[in-house]
């Protein structure tokens, strides 16, 4: 065989998986419009003015795992204190940080030491004090040695009181209704209801961007943060909306994640031996309530619930997407026997299959993609003039596919300012060419450490804030 | 050629595809605007009242049960004649989105006859009950007299409900939930054990006293924090065994209705101080903290034998917060006296 069949054949290959996976990406994106226009109606008949007065409103315990947050952690606070809900609970764990994390906390909460004796359903690095607050009496601090991100979301979880927890991130500022919209179905159905997950979105101050009105809410004007911008609503609107249609929602995000509290004890709290916990609960959560054979759901809505700090440096975004490769990639390598096993159901059949050709077997296509195709060019196997247009026909499909998150987010939320959509919708196409190339290093990358066992979190400075933070 | 034919086809294909869904998310918002300016965003406002009447009485398929339920909404806020008639019929609709509209319309008309047909859609079990609750709740105390029936319904969760309900109803159905104490269901039980500490009836405290022993662990903790609220010092002593209950919720409960009794309940918690029970003793300890005793004690000075008791029984990290807040409050005097 000549070398020239060889390319021809690598470049077929390529485009193949490139065509399997858009119409991959097409079918989802149909079925998350259609998602989303269910729960919207289901939404706008809900009677939210009641539930977050009602005393049958399910309380919910919210645990906070800041590590070295100073510049963060106390905007993440003050939001989650002034949700609009009747009865939750802030725990904020902090994980041993060596910056003024915890101080930073004394001196706006006015934390004092208080011995609290909690559970030790889960066993955890060791507690070193826990502190309540004068001014607010459902903040409680836990301030514990370094154990990552997992091990002090267990902390917490040892000192939740309520049914339902909710893990969330220490760099996201939430709206006030967060918490509503998040258990609105699981206070409907909480037998069914074991995890919800919801819209966020990203901004390089979050506080600042949470306090325009909805909308007037600007989208970054820098392009490469609108670029993560555009990337947030796919996940949301494209994949999660769809994945949560259809029984195989695979991934609860850190940033915001309600669980309820039987279900995170049966299944042994969240793992450390990963490199992040949040996908791996998931994945873990379905495996065992399908092998058990229990009817069960997990949630992914369409509700903006927060707006979390994107990185502003390529170089910060590398360090962040390679991680979550790496978590991929070590949730399906663990849980391969739910691969095409009938089963797990739609998460055997459907969704590992699907993480596994479009997210882990992506940069080996991409690899092979990049190498072959100017080889081919060079060698005349592939016509210039046809290849252009191939890129032409992969970006505008990749536009289109982002506009419709785009408008399925904007028919949802009605968040941003008009003239933003529409820069947002420009930028869409050029994606492939200024965006992508970033998140291919960094899946090329996060495989890399994947498969030497890596499992760092290397973790970013965040950006400077305004004054408020 | 027919490669290229074919590529030449996707790329249009692909950019006609971009501009479709950029043109129809530019318009629909500029729709969305002009609506909103015009302050006609709900299109069931401009639909004629034969339209809603015809969409509210039944449906066919998604698309028509929201037009139903907008039409419902919209009938219900107008205050139709017929309004009551459809809202009667779609409570009691199996599609449970359709009977959870009318629940809600239901709680917001508020009257007698929307009050019956709630309490009619918690023995149905058409909507989901939390909500139909939720909505009673908003109609609370008024509707008591209307519950208490309910507390001898056949179905558990009717009578879980009523109970429930009936804890916001202080002048109604004391005799009825008093019986149901020793309703054989347990949540019935649970739901009676919250109520009577709800409504702040101290007489009702040895019913819930007699439930302290109960088999089910959650009887037990809504006894405890019950007796917390409406009971009498003495019931000190009675809750603090329960610092040693094999459930842990119900050791939480225990020090939750300690606190609650506050100062009077020391004398029953310092004998748990050195109590072969772990949990009991840090219980016990954690209770003393918490309502003040230890730093009262740090600060005066006087019983320091007690206040050593008390820090072994708590450990290190409890000494080492008692000492912390002992050092605050040291400064907070200085400053004030400064």
């Amino acid at each position: 065989m000549s070398a020239d069949t060889v390319l021809h054949w690598i470049v077929v290959v390529c485009f193949g998986y490139l065509l399997l996976v858009n119409a991959a990406y097409l079918a989802l994106a149909l079925a998350g419009l259609r998602e989303n226009r269910d729960r919207r109606r289901e939404s706008s008949a809900e009677d939210y003015e009641v539930l977050a007065r009602s005393r049958f409103t399910i309380p919910v315990s919210v645990i906070l795992a800041a590590f070295d947050e100073e510049s963060a952690i106390c905007a993440t606070v003050r939001s989650l204190l002034a949700l609009d809900y009747p009865e939750h609970e802030v725990i904020v764990v902090d994980d041993g940080s060596t910056d003024a994390t915890l101080e930073r906390l004394w001196a706006e909460f006015a934390l004092v030491p208080y011995e609290v004796f909690a559970r030790r359903i889960v066993e955890t690095a060791q507690v070193r004090a826990v502190y309540r607050s004068a001014l607010h009496p459902n903040l409680r601090v836990v301030a514990k040695e370094n154990g990552g991100k997992a091990d002090a979301l267990n902390a917490g979880l040892n000192h939740a009181r309520y049914r339902y927890v909710c893990g969330v991130d220490a760099d996201t500022v939430f709206a006030p209704d967060a918490l509503l919209k998040g258990m609105r179905l699981a206070m409907t159905d909480p037998a069914r209801v074991l995890g919800v997950t919801s819209h966020l979105t990203i901004a390089l101050d979050p506080e600042r961007t949470m306090a325009e009105p909805p909308g007037r809410r600007r989208v970054d004007r820098r392009a490469f943060v609108a670029f993560q911008h555009l990337d947030y609503l796919r996940a949301f609107f494209n994949n999660r909306l769809a994945w949560s249609r259809y029984g195989f929602m695979l991934c609860a995000v850190g940033a915001f994640q309600l669980w309820r509290r039987d279900v995170l004890e049966e299944v042994g709290g969240y793992a450390r031996g990963f490199t992040c916990e949040d996908i791996e609960l998931t994945f873990r959560v379905h495996e065992h309530y399908r092998r058990l054979g229990r009817d069960y759901t997990i949630l992914c809505l369409p509700d903006n619930v927060g707006t979390t700090e994107g990185p502003n440096t390529v170089r910060k975004l590398v360090s962040q997407r390679e991680r979550w490769q790496r978590v991929i990639d070590e949730s399906v390598w663990h849980y391969r026997r739910m691969l095409l096993n009938p089963r797990y159901g739609s998460v055997g059949l459907v969704g590992t299959p699907f993480y596994l050709l479009s997210e882990v077997l992506a940069p080996l296509f991409e690899v092979l993609a990049v190498v072959s195709l100017p080889l081919a060019l060079a060698a005349g196997v592939f016509d210039p003039v046809v290849f252009a247009l191939v890129l032409v026909a992969v970006a505008f499909a990749n536009g289109a596919l982002t506009g419709l998150a785009v408008l399925s987010d904007d028919v949802h939320s009605r968040l941003y300012r008009p003239r933003d959509l529409a820069r947002l919708l420009l930028l869409a196409p050029l994606d492939l060419f200024l965006y992508r190339p970033v998140l291919m290093w960094s899946r090329l990358k996060g495989t890399w450490r994947f498969l030497r066992g890596d499992k760092g979190w290397y973790k970013f400075e965040r950006n400077a804030r305004g004054a408020g933070a | 050629v027919g490669l290229r034919t074919a590529v030449e086809l996707a790329a249009a294909a692909a950019v006609l595809a971009w501009l479709a869904v950029a043109l129809a998310t530019v318009v629909g918002r500029a729709g969305y605007e002009r609506r909103r300016r015009t302050g006609t965003l709900a299109r069931s406002g401009a639909w004629s009242e034969r339209r809603l009447v015809a969409h509210a009485a039944s449906h066919r398929g998604e698309a028509g049960k929201w037009r139903r339920i907008a039409a419902l909404r919209e009938l219900a806020r107008r205050e139709h004649p017929r309004s009551r008639t459809l809202l009667r019929t779609a409570v009691r609709d199996r599609d449970r989105d359709v009977a959870g509209a009318a629940v809600k319309a239901l709680g917001d008309r508020g009257d007698a006859w929307a009050v019956e047909q709630l309490v009619d859609a918690l023995r149905r079990d058409r909507a989901s009950r939390s909500r139909v609750a939720a909505q009673l709740e908003r109609l609370t105390p008024a509707i008591g007299p209307r519950l208490v029936p309910l507390l001898e319904d056949l179905d558990p969760a009717v009578r879980f409900w009523a109970a429930t309900l009936l804890g916001l109803c202080p002048e109604h159905g004391r005799a009825e939930l008093v019986r149901h104490a020793r309703d054989p269901e347990a949540n019935v039980r649970a739901a009676v054990m919250e109520a009577l500490g709800e409504r702040g009836d101290r007489s009702a405290a040895p019913v819930v006293r007699a439930l302290l022993g109960d088999a089910e662990w959650f009887v037990r903790l809504h006894a405890c924090r019950s007796l917390g609220r409406i009971g009498e010092t003495a019931d000190a002593a009675r809750v603090a065994p329960l610092l040693r209950d094999r459930n842990w919720w119900v050791r939480a409960a225990a020090k939750d209705a300690l606190r609650g009794l506050g100062l009077p309940a020391v004398g029953a918690l310092l004998p748990y101080l050195e109590d072969a029970d772990a949990f009991a003793r840090n219980g016990a300890a954690e209770v003393l903290q918490d309502i003040g005793l230890v730093d009262t004690i740090a600060a005066h000075g006087a019983g320091r034998d007690l206040l050593e008791r008390i820090l072994a029984a708590g450990g290190e990290g409890y000494r080492a917060a008692a000492l912390v807040r002992a050092d605050l409050a040291g400064h907070e005097e200085r400053a004030q006296a400064g």
